[in-house]
């Protein structure tokens, strides 16, 4: 089979993994050496396609031969699906020549699992290690690691690449043993909890190799199966805290071609995972707890974002005097993201901030104006009812701007 | 007075001067072309010095405006020049409010400041280089690339370090550069338009752009969103967008595989489900216990460790963020205090037996961390199934209770105090038990003294401990 036909096919199945991002590397430069790339630490989007994502990666499995049985994936050993294996060369050499055109950043390899863990992760180190020592790469490498794979391999993985990855695919044990029998929410969580101890290793010892410099990340699969919104984000917060994720990626469960029965055909739930991505950058990026998010087990509402469904169930925290909240008080208003936050605040130093100065700051008028006071406007306090409010801020539901800050990790 | 500037250095020298002779901004036009007439180039004309007024001192300008003036410099409009006066002005007369988006010539500055980045990010992102036969010679590779701003120069360092010591151009309608594997040479216009040259390379990326797209998740919006149309024409993909569109919409969304995939041959790989499984170690059933929550938001459960026919076992409250990854007890900090104190009190880590009292670890997060909590009553209860079985394989005849957790499980009571048996051995189902501090109450406690307080008397209980291990009194003989 001709490299290219084998491109079409690994490429369409790698398209499933949500994670594309390319930040986080150190920098490094081939200016006047041999070798080439170079990565600023901020990762760049190459080209969208038309579902809307971006290509930031040459995102490819290594081989879709997969001895495994996951019922929401389509490599799994029962699907009928065409199979091809790329040599390692070739891996090397599309992601060289992609790199020189200035399609990509770097290379994002996962495989199906063949003969063994091990074996698999062997491979998957093999091109990593090649690129990096035989072709002096300096760009981004993102790999996917087998979680029963052996300790060490993990090890070898971490040296070449930027960022190492596990994916825990299903928020709940339960799951995990339904719709994907080899695999063990236990042996994953011990990769993970590898990793980080690796991670912390070298966070405590700065003359010790290389190891992952752009931490790990995992993917959970929206829609699959019968888990909430609220078990999926706990499942995060959980994973976040333990082992020091620097991204969770939420991937809206498409439906595949001879879909077994176990698992749904719907088309993909998007603003469902929209909504999740934004409760992630919450927990992430604003401070915010899960059970601040959703007190009691359900779904995120698709009407209104996260924030805004927050606000308007805690109103005795508004109207904010924007004079007089802390920081991470005012992050929390509809409508103020974090960086505005951190503007409104240096502009307090110089001066009093009013209702104007807000929408030259761009800020979302429509959502801002019921929950702040400003030097010259207060609203009319608690007159106007939640339902009202959130009936006049809802989103249009064709409104689905996705991956909002898919590189910001 | 009319100046004439180039660049961004001839711009601040000028500027400087000005400042300096405290020419406000309404007096002095500027202009970035030659236009004929009487133009003084950057450099200052000699000005009879004005007996009235001193001159003003150089401007000091912080280094992120200076950046900013330099960026918004690169925008491509006619009046940037005089408008970076005004700002230099203002900001030289303590209007420190330039430098907020809420004032009107600050916004404008941050508008352009912005438009540039934005300019370069995209030409970074949006460039493509096509590959020439090697026969050809140098340049390699050859880009076009139509900038709305002034950023080649900028762009073109990305690229040196990128690229290493391959040869390139990029050719845009006003001027290009050339890298020929160690230096950049900068020239005027080269070419009219995009290269015309066959590079085989852009099928492979057509095909790739094709199949890593997902029919399901179709929403064309959001990628005109992101690549402003007018970079459209020269991307090589822009080709093949249109049908990619109208096949997914046309039924193709039902699922994410590419159509031609579909249509090639398929296979199931015929392995039976038994000869999948890898080969893992069993789990102990520990790891597999579900007598209370606690499994679930712990990475494993942590056993105890040590000598098989300890004497001496020392009991924990639960592991902490450390010992939850590793899957040992006591490896944190406060195991290596608990090291410290074994020291001391003469007590060899191998000759012992440490555990603890429940076996996974208990946390809520804060922040992006874990914070410890203590296990409540039901899980130290539930646990204390595993303690038993411990206790029964080691066969221990001192216990050493770390902190008031342990104590409770040993005793199961919740009502014990560990100030009533703190530091006095007492004998509990036929074996001693000695009570003390837990190693990261010692860690926490904040004066230093009350710390050395609080090591003392946990060497003291491992001492009393490893004394009555070896059949001697329960109170210190010497200690009278
Ligand atoms: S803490 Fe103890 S009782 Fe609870 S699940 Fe873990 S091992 Fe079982």
């Amino acid at each position: 089979m001709e490299t290219i036909d084998k491109l079409e096919i690994l490429a369409d199945a790698a398209k499933y993994d949500a994670s594309c991002a390319s930040s986080g590397a150190p920098k490094r430069s081939s200016e006047g050496r041999d070798g080439i790339g170079a990565t600023n630490g901020m990762g760049i989007c190459h080209s969208y396609t038309p579902d809307g994502r971006c290509v930031s990666l040459l995102k490819i499995l290594l081989t879709n031969f997969c001895a495994y049985d996951c019922q929401y994936c389509v490599n799994r050993r029962s699907s009928n699906v065409p199979r091809a294996r790329f040599s390692v060369q070739e891996v090397v050499k599309l992601t060289v020549d992609f790199y020189l055109r200035n399609y990509i950043d770097g290379l994002f390899l996962s495989s199906g699992i063949i003969r063994s863990a091990d074996y698999t992760m062997e491979q998957l180190v093999a091109v990593a290690r090649e690129l990096r020592e035989v072709h002096q790469f300096r760009g981004y490498i993102h790999l996917k690691t087998i979680p029963d794979a052996d300790a060490a391999l993990i090890e070898a993985a971490g040296r070449y690449a930027d960022r190492l990855s596990v994916n825990i695919e299903l928020p709940t044990q339960n799951s995990i043993e339904q719709l994907a029998p080899e695999k063990s929410v236990h042996t994953i969580k011990l990769a993970m909890g590898n990793i980080r101890l690796k991670l912390d290793e070298k966070e405590a010892e700065p003359k010790a190799p290389v190891f992952a410099p752009a931490g790990q990340s995992t993917q959970m699969i929206v829609g699959a199966d019968a888990s909430d919104d609220q078990r999926i984000l706990s499942t995060a917060e959980t994973l976040y805290g333990s082992y020091k994720l620097k991204r969770v990626y939420y991937s809206a469960f498409s439906p595949i071609p001879q879909s077994p029965k176990s698992v749904p055909l719907a088309p993909p739930p998007l603003l469902r995972e929209h909504r999740l991505y934004q409760a992630d950058f919450l927990l992430r990026g604003y401070g915010f707890q899960v059970k601040e998010l959703l007190p009691a087990s359900g779904n995120l509402a698709l009407d209104i974002d996260p924030k805004l469904a927050w606000a308007l169930a805690n109103r005795e925290h508004f109207p904010m005097d924007l004079n007089r909240a802390e920081l991470a008080m005012i992050a929390r208003v509809p409508g103020i993201g974090l960086r505005n936050a951190k503007r409104i605040v240096e502009l307090r130093r110089m001066r009093q901030v009013r209702y104007a100065d807000l929408s030259r700051l761009r800020c979302s008028m429509k959502k801002i104006a019921p929950f702040i006071i400003t030097a010259d406007y207060s609203p009319a306090r608690d007159t106007t009812p939640s339902e009202t409010l959130r009936r006049a801020m809802a989103d249009a539901p064709e409104q689905m701007p996705l991956w909002p800050e898919l590189q910001a990790a | 007075m009319l100046l004439l500037v180039r660049s961004f250095d001839e711009w601040r020298a000028a500027a400087r001067q000005l400042i300096v002779r405290r020419a406000p901004p309404e007096s002095v036009q500027w202009t970035g072309q030659e236009e004929g007439g009487d133009l003084l180039s950057g450099a200052m004309p000699e000005l009879p010095p004005q007996a009235s007024q001193q001159p003003d001192v150089a401007p000091r300008v912080p280094r992120q405006l200076m950046e900013m003036l330099q960026s918004a410099a690169c925008y491509r409009d006619p009046g940037r020049w005089a408008f970076l006066y005004r700002v230099l002005w203002r900001w030289h007369h303590g209007e420190q409010e330039i430098l907020s988006m809420a004032d009107e010539d600050g916004g404008r500055l941050q508008h352009m400041v912005k438009a540039v980045h934005h300019e370069v990010h995209d030409m970074h992102a949006y460039l493509r280089f096509r590959e020439r036969p090697e026969s050809a010679g140098a340049p390699r590779y050859v880009a076009w690339f139509e900038p709305a701003h002034d950023v080649l120069h900028e762009v073109a360092l990305h690229f040196a370090k990128r690229m290493g010591r391959n040869s390139w151009l990029i050719a845009t309608p006003e001027a290009s550069v050339l890298w020929d594997g160690s230096t950049l040479h900068s020239t005027g216009p080269l070419m009219r338009s995009a290269a015309d040259i066959d590079d085989p390379g852009e099928a492979m990326w057509l095909t790739y752009y094709r199949s890593i797209f997902n029919p399901a998740r179709l929403n064309a919006d959001i990628m005109h969103s992101h690549i402003r149309s007018r970079f459209w024409k020269n991307l090589p993909e822009a080709a093949v967008v249109p049908q990619m569109v109208s096949q997914a919409a046309a039924g193709a969304r039902k699922v994410g595989q590419l159509d031609t995939v579909g249509k090639r041959k398929g296979a199931t790989i015929p392995i039976a489900p038994e000869d999948a499984q890898p080969e893992r170690q069993q789990p102990s059933t520990l790891d597999e216990c579900r007598r209370c929550d606690l499994w679930q938001n712990a990475t494993q459960a942590v056993g105890g460790q040590g000598a098989r026919r300890a004497k001496v076992m020392l009991v924990g409250e639960q592991p902490g963020d450390q010992e939850d990854l590793a899957g040992k007890p006591f490896v944190g900090p406060a195991g290596e205090l608990l090291d410290r104190a074994m020291d001391q009190a003469g007590m060899d880590r191998r000759k012992v037996y440490i555990t603890n009292a429940v076996k996974h670890f208990k946390w809520e997060p804060r922040g992006k961390r874990r914070l410890h909590k203590t296990p409540g009553q039901r899980e130290v209860m539930a646990c204390h199934y595993w303690l038993e079985t411990e206790l029964e394989a080691i066969g221990p005849d001192v216990l050493v209770a770390l902190g008031s957790t342990a104590l409770k499980s040993i005793m199961q009571s919740g009502s014990v105090a560990l100030k009533d048996h703190f530091g006095k051995p007492f004998q509990h189902e036929g074996r001693w038990v000695v009570a003390t501090y837990h190693p990261s109450y010692a860690l926490r406690v904040p004066s230093s003294e009350a710390r050395a307080e609080a090591l003392a008397a946990i060497v003291e209980a491992l001492r009393t401990a490893k004394r009555l291990s070896e059949g001697g009194p329960p109170e210190d003989p010497m200690a009278a």
